[in-house]
């Protein structure tokens, strides 16, 4: 299993579409077994990433209220 | 418990401040929710697109009453995409669990206390890792790891090495301070 792969679909970073869902190239490169890993670390990085933003936001909800502003 | 719909007229009304809000709560409940869509579909691409959703049709939405009301159906959106997602991949069969529509929703606040620390042992990160992750937050999603690693100078493989660095030094030093951390962070 690469951890660098998983630490890279563990972030927020999504390819912009304004039509459709857009996976994370590395995702494809993963088998089940890392693409839970990258869920659970996901989910493990968003609470601190919160708590280390000044709103409390991680940057899954950025990434959220930029596509809202673009 | 919390209730996150005390933002929902605000939401309605198109204030993004307020969605900003609620997202804060209701992002957890939403990704918790797709657990066991994790080895078949992206959670992280589900979880955005369901969240930009809610926003879209938030205007429509008409409350049951209960507490929780928005992020019960950010849940349903989500669930209803990754079920999409499963059909439209074939990945595997969609299971009865599914399309399951009661998913119990617990929205929370973050900790003040916790989150004093979190900054603290943010802040005792050596200067590389902490480049690391300064750049992800920063970034909050916009750029992917290759355009940050470039950023600052260093080599993709570095830029990942630093970040996983950054997450274990952060959750041995929340460990140190008698912290429960998530074991995927160590």
């Amino acid at each position: 299993m690469n951890d660098d792969l998983i630490e890279e679909v563990a972030g927020a970073y999504r390819p912009r579409s304004t039509d459709e869902l857009r996976y994370h190239p590395a995702w494809h490169d993963l088998d089940a077994k890392g693409r839970t890993r990258a869920y659970e670390r996901a989910r493990a990085l968003r609470p601190l990433e919160a708590a280390l933003d000044p709103d409390g936001l991680s940057t899954t909800a950025r990434a959220v209220l930029a596509r809202i502003r673009r | 418990m919390i209730d996150l719909d005390v933002h929902l007229a605000a939401i309605v009304a198109g204030d993004a401040e307020a969605f900003a809000r609620w997202l804060a709560g209701a992002e957890m409940p939403v990704r918790l929710s797709l657990a066991s869509f994790a080895a078949v579909v992206d959670v992280e691409a589900v979880v955005q697109e369901a969240l930009l959703r809610v926003w879209q049709v938030a205007p429509r939405f008409v409350p049951d009453g209960a507490p929780n009301g928005l992020v019960r159906f950010g849940v349903r959106i989500a669930r209803n995409l990754a079920v999409s997602e499963l059909r439209r991949t074939k990945t595997r069969p969609v299971e009865p669990a599914d399309l399951e529509d009661h998913y119990e929703v617990r929205a929370s606040e973050p900790d003040p206390m916790l989150r004093r620390a979190i900054v603290e042992c943010r802040d005792k990160l050596p200067a590389k890792p902490r480049e690391a992750l300064d750049a992800r937050l920063r970034s909050a999603g916009a750029d992917d790891d290759h355009t940050l690693a470039e950023a600052l100078g260093m080599r993709i493989n570095t830029f990942l090495k630093n970040f996983a660095r950054a997450r274990k030094l952060l959750a041995e030093c929340l460990g140190k301070r008698g912290i429960a951390v998530d074991q995927e962070l160590a």
